[in-house]
């Protein structure tokens, strides 16, 4: 009999090297996201997190190197592959992205419609039942600009899960909330998880939340991850780097002021007619 | 000189570059157009909001260029004694050039600006990135519906402008001027012809339906993600239009007209 056996690790990135015209973006990259456990993406602005989501997602493709999803490579150059592959993953915007001329109910029954041959009757079902999960299931007939940022995540995560993906990737889900919504994001980011057995992939800067919600930190910087592992963990690294993003220091090997010639030459430099 | 001729050089492979993506855009749009039809509600939604949502504004246009065309040539035509070809004059200038050139150019002024604004918002705020990692693509779902919609309803637009500019110029030329209803009608009757004359304003206004979507979905499709992208898209859509549609019926109008 064969066996079946999945890769522990949903996704791998295996020595990416991703180029945005003559500037590396990665450089030799490698991550493994284990299958089940919440891992934050953490890094200083302008490191390329988003340009990894897209590299997992197929929107973007190495300039060497692989990204492997459950196994197989992502390769956006079959659109057919490319999206059987992304109907196994949710993503939620920043902003949660929600299509403006449609309701809440709507927005949630759209990939259900546009996949599925479901009937009006299990379709309503799984809608509220995925609105109820995330608090909003009152809420149904809004459209997207009668809500707040954090009611409109919570639509777009809603949406992300209606068609139970493998992986979630959070791109930055607590940018521009109130405390109590990021709590609520919060909760609902690791009850998702746990409840649902996926796997979840959140980009963020806010390093309190993630300690509070990552089973796994990866700190990226200058096209590498830098550093990885369990919150405590991290708060262990003796590396500046990590101790700087860690503790939120102004100065450091990430430095204050832009590099650039010293502050007396370009005075000099400056004053000359 | 050499910063002149630097700057027409960068500004023609800008030119290049543009006309070569449009190009690649159009053929794109292709494959999906059979598949469209299958889900022909996204098609009548959008009708609706390009097409119907224009009506008052053709409606209200054609019936005043039907007017002034009326005042304008019965000061001609009564030096020549031919007034009571009023309408036949009105009518064939409706049909044949004015209902397909002005319904298209206020169309691309409504309607396509509104779908390069539309869907360039889309762009700026992720929903077309949404939908591509929903596994949807946005040329299916958003693009194709947008240009079919605008392709069906310019030419019905036309149509609608040419009646009621036949209107306002009977209203004006038999009740403000005096007109025979008699000679107005039976003029329009032996001179407007279906074939040469209906039917090439109708293949006008199909090619200038297929113009104004192409330009507004392109635009709105290739919008910088920001404020200033989308304004910009839209004005591009109704100025590069515009120019398209003046300058097809001059080709136009060279390939239909007989004995030319």
């Amino acid at each position: 009999m064969l066996s079946h056996k999945k890769p522990p690790n949903i996704v791998e990135i295996q020595n990416v090297s991703y180029r945005r015209g003559k500037r590396a973006i990665f450089d030799g990259l490698n991550m493994n996201i284990p299958r089940g456990a919440v891992c934050a993406v953490m890094g200083p602005s302008g490191t390329g997190k988003t340009t990894l989501l897209n590299l997992i997602t197929g929107q973007l493709l190495p300039n060497d190197g692989a990204v492997l999803f459950d196994g197989r490579a992502v390769c956006p150059c079959s659109r057919h592959g490319l999206y059987d592959m992304r109907r196994q993953i949710g993503v939620l915007f920043q902003d949660g992205a929600l299509l403006t001329d449609l309701n809440v109910y709507e927005n949630v029954a759209f990939p259900l419609r546009e996949h599925t041959r479901l009937s009006e009757l299990l379709i309503r079902q799984i809608v509220l039942m995925r609105l109820h999960s995330v608090g909003l299931r009152a809420a149904w007939q809004r459209m997207p600009s009668e809500l707040s940022g954090g009611m409109a995540r919570r639509v777009g995560l809603a949406r992300a899960l209606v068609m139970d993906p493998k992986l979630i990737i959070y791109d930055e889900p607590f940018t521009g909330l109130d405390p109590i919504a990021v709590g609520v994001i919060l909760r609902l980011i690791r009850h998702t998880n746990d409840v649902l057995g996926i796997t979840s992939i959140v980009v963020t800067h806010d390093v309190a939340e993630a300690e509070m919600l990552a089973d796994l930190i990866f700190l990226i910087s200058e096209g590498k991850v830098v550093a990885s592992g369990s919150p405590a963990e991290m708060q262990q690294k003796d590396s500046a780097m990590v101790q700087q993003f860690m503790q939120g220091l102004a100065d450091g090997p990430v430095p204050f002021h832009y590099p650039g010639a010293s502050y007396a030459d370009q005075l000099q430099t400056m004053s000359r007619p | 000189m050499t910063r002149s001729l630097r700057d027409c050089w960068v500004s023609f492979g800008q030119f290049a570059a543009t006309f070569g993506s449009f190009q690649m855009f159009s053929l794109r749009l292709l494959p999906y157009l059979p598949k469209a039809f299958l889900r022909p509600r996204l098609i009548t939604d959008q009708i609706y909001s390009l097409g119907a949502l224009s009506l008052v504004l053709i409606m209200f246009g054609g019936f005043f260029v039907g007017t002034v065309l009326a005042l304008q040539s019965y000061s001609t035509l009564v030096e020549f004694g031919q007034v009571d070809a009023l309408g036949a004059f009105a009518s064939e200038a409706l049909v044949r050039e004015l209902g397909p050139v002005v319904a298209a150019l206020l169309f691309a002024g409504r309607a396509g600006s509104a779908v390069a604004s539309e869907v360039g918002l889309m762009r700026a705020t992720n929903q077309l990135a949404a939908m591509e990692l929903m596994a949807v693509d946005p040329m299916q779902r958003v693009i194709v519906p947008r240009f079919i919609a605008g392709v069906i309803s310019v030419p019905l637009l036309a149509a609608i402008f040419c009646t009621m500019g036949v209107l306002g110029a009977y209203l004006v030329g038999v009740h403000l001027l005096g007109v025979d209803v008699g000679a107005f009608w039976s003029h329009i009757q032996d001179r407007v012809d279906l074939v040469d004359d209906v039917g090439s304003g109708l293949f006008k206004s199909f090619v200038f339906g297929i113009s104004a979507s192409l330009m507004g979905v392109y635009e709105g499709y290739n919008a910088a993600p920001n404020a200033s992208g989308v304004s910009r898209a839209a004005t591009r859509t109704v100025v590069i239009t515009s120019v398209w549609i003046l300058l097809f019926d001059f080709v136009l109008t060279g390939m239909t007209m007989p004995g030319v």
